[in-house]
């Protein structure tokens, strides 16, 4: 019972990444009418950038700063791209899709060339601090704490702001109905931009839960989630932001007690069989496509 | 000599999708306060001329003015903040989404004058005001209508385009339609109607265009056309 409990609290702090990632993922999904996936890809860059400033720096406020600021830009520099692709006559969504993928490949390559040899980095103990809590097996680390917090917190953030002010309302109507939300007037692209900048800072975030939650970075991070954040997707209905927060405490949860009882290795195996039969069974997956 | 000025106009605007001409150089113009039909069978390129004007379709070639300002190049976003809107055929609404929070986004470029245009829209639609905390999707297909035209109208709007606003309704809320729209064509806003149900839209239009395969086959007073029998039997069928 107490190796359970333990595992259940990991599963939520890690699934309080994915939820914030597959949240991310969708928000771009709606309102930008994009599929990235490099998103991750930022996010771990971020991850790099909190793991470089920390080598010189102790101000905890230069260091975020830093990190949320690499993956604002980085977000919104990818929007003028995505807009070109998205306006070419003849493309789809999924153009983005293999845009991206392009992108993400791109930033795995750099990093694992010319960031600390290739190896992945670790951040120091005054990052990830240690246990805050303990019972017997059951330990709280500070890395966990703040993953589990942090991403609630986010996620009330996030969902205030789209069901409870005017712009929260603008990416509703751009998601619903892009032809509605342009009769009524509203500016697509600023709109978009927006979006990209409400994800660049939502990236830089998970990332610095991320880091603190698992204490290391490496170049092949971002695809490793990138997978996982499509998949909680897919299987919650692509899109569906309520449905991927289930989904993604819920895969957190079931790759968390998979490392507990069987292997860690098994955990991407029962990620991906889970994801294939709801594919199967349920095409529009557990909660239904939004697109 | 202010109420003759024009508020529309276009200059031989053509629209092409691929090899097919939908519209073919049309030039059509509405003075202040007119309500003027455009007519014509389906696929004669009504809808596509309304979102050419609108921006959401980019004309080939041609010319759109409104309110004397070239509009041809602007964004649908810039051209709404003008005053220029379309109420689109088959109730385009945000059906996850409550009746009042369409009619918020209605008036995304007037908001400062919200409560004031919510009221007005809730005097024209007194169903909306009842059904404002429900959820848009769960109307009836009239009453969507109806929420289409007041989110249009919570901008304030100095042209209304409206395209098919009968399709598929009953004929006791069509009838209900065309007096709003008469109501509010007297309470001094411009319409331009674009509709396939000649009839209806000859008897409440000042003036019309016809319209066949992209261009403009014919154009008068809509009282002079509903009342020659020519006119009727070669372009609006003979009953």
């Amino acid at each position: 019972m107490e190796i359970f409990i333990a595992q259940l609290i990991s599963g939520l702090a890690l699934g309080s990444i994915y939820v914030l990632l597959v949240t991310g993922f969708n928000l771009m999904l709606l309102v930008a009418k994009i599929i990235q996936f490099a998103y991750p890809q930022i996010v771990v860059i971020s991850m790099y950038t909190y793991w470089w400033v920390l080598q010189f720096s102790n101000n905890i406020f230069l260091v975020i700063l830093a990190g949320l600021s690499v993956s604002i830009i980085l977000s919104i520099l990818s929007e003028p791209i995505f807009r070109k692709i998205n306006s070419t006559p003849g493309v789809d969504i999924n153009a983005s899709f293999i845009a991206s993928m392009g992108m993400a490949m791109i930033a795995m390559d750099i990093m694992s060339h010319s960031i600390n040899y290739g190896f992945p980095v670790s951040f120091p103990y005054k990052w990830i601090g240690g246990s805050i809590l303990s019972f017997g097996l059951i330990t709280i680390s500070k890395g966990q704490l703040f993953a589990l917090g942090g991403g609630i917190i986010a996620v009330l953030i996030f969902f205030y702001l789209l069901y409870h002010t005017n712009q929260g309302r603008f990416f509703r109507a751009i998601a619903e109905n892009l032809f509605a939300a342009s009769l009524v007037g509203i500016p697509i692209i600023k709109t978009s931009i927006f979006s990209y900048l409400i994800v660049g800072i939502l990236g830089g975030f998970s990332a610095l839960l991320f880091s603190m939650l698992i204490g290391s970075a490496s170049p092949w991070l971002g695809e490793f989630v990138a997978l996982k954040m499509l998949a909680v997707s897919i299987v919650a209905g692509l899109g569906n932001l309520k449905g991927g927060l289930v989904c993604g405490l819920i895969l957190g949860i079931i790759e968390s007690i998979a490392i507990g009882y069987i292997s860690g290795s098994w955990s991407n195996v029962i990620a991906f069989v889970v994801m294939l039969i709801v594919v199967l069974i349920r095409p529009q997956g557990l909660f239904g496509t939004k697109i | 000599m202010e109420k003759k000025s024009n508020i529309l106009k276009t200059e031989g605007l053509s629209i092409t999708y691929g090899p097919i001409k939908a519209v073919k150089k049309v030039n059509i113009e509405i003075k202040q306060g007119e309500f003027v039909a455009l007519i014509g069978a389906n696929g004669a390129g009504k809808t596509s001329l309304l979102k050419a004007i609108l921006g959401i379709q980019r004309p080939d070639k041609g010319r759109v003015q409104f309110l004397g300002i070239d509009i041809t190049r602007q964004s649908t976003d810039k051209i709404v903040s003008l005053g220029l809107c379309l109420i689109p055929e088959g109730h385009v609404i945000f059906t996850s989404m409550t009746v009042l929070e369409n009619l918020q986004l209605g008036a995304y470029h007037d908001y400062d004058n919200f409560e004031k245009n919510l009221e007005r829209v809730f005097t024209y639609f007194p169903i909306l005001q009842e059904r404002s905390s429900q959820i848009a999707g769960t109307l009836s297909g009239g009453e969507q209508q109806m929420l289409s035209m007041g989110r249009a109208l919570m901008s304030k709007p100095k042209l209304i385009l409206i395209d098919e606003p009968s399709l598929g309704l009953a004929p006791k809320i069509v009838t209900e339609i065309f007096n709003i729209l008469l109501e509010l064509n007297k309470e001094g806003y411009s319409i331009l109607l674009a509709e396939q149900n000649a009839k209806k839209a000859l008897e409440c239009s000042h003036r019309c265009y016809v319209m066949q395969t992209g261009e403009i086959a014919m154009t008068g007073f809509s009282g002079d056309i509903i009342d020659n029998p020519k006119i009727r039997q070669a372009y609006l069928g003979s009953n």
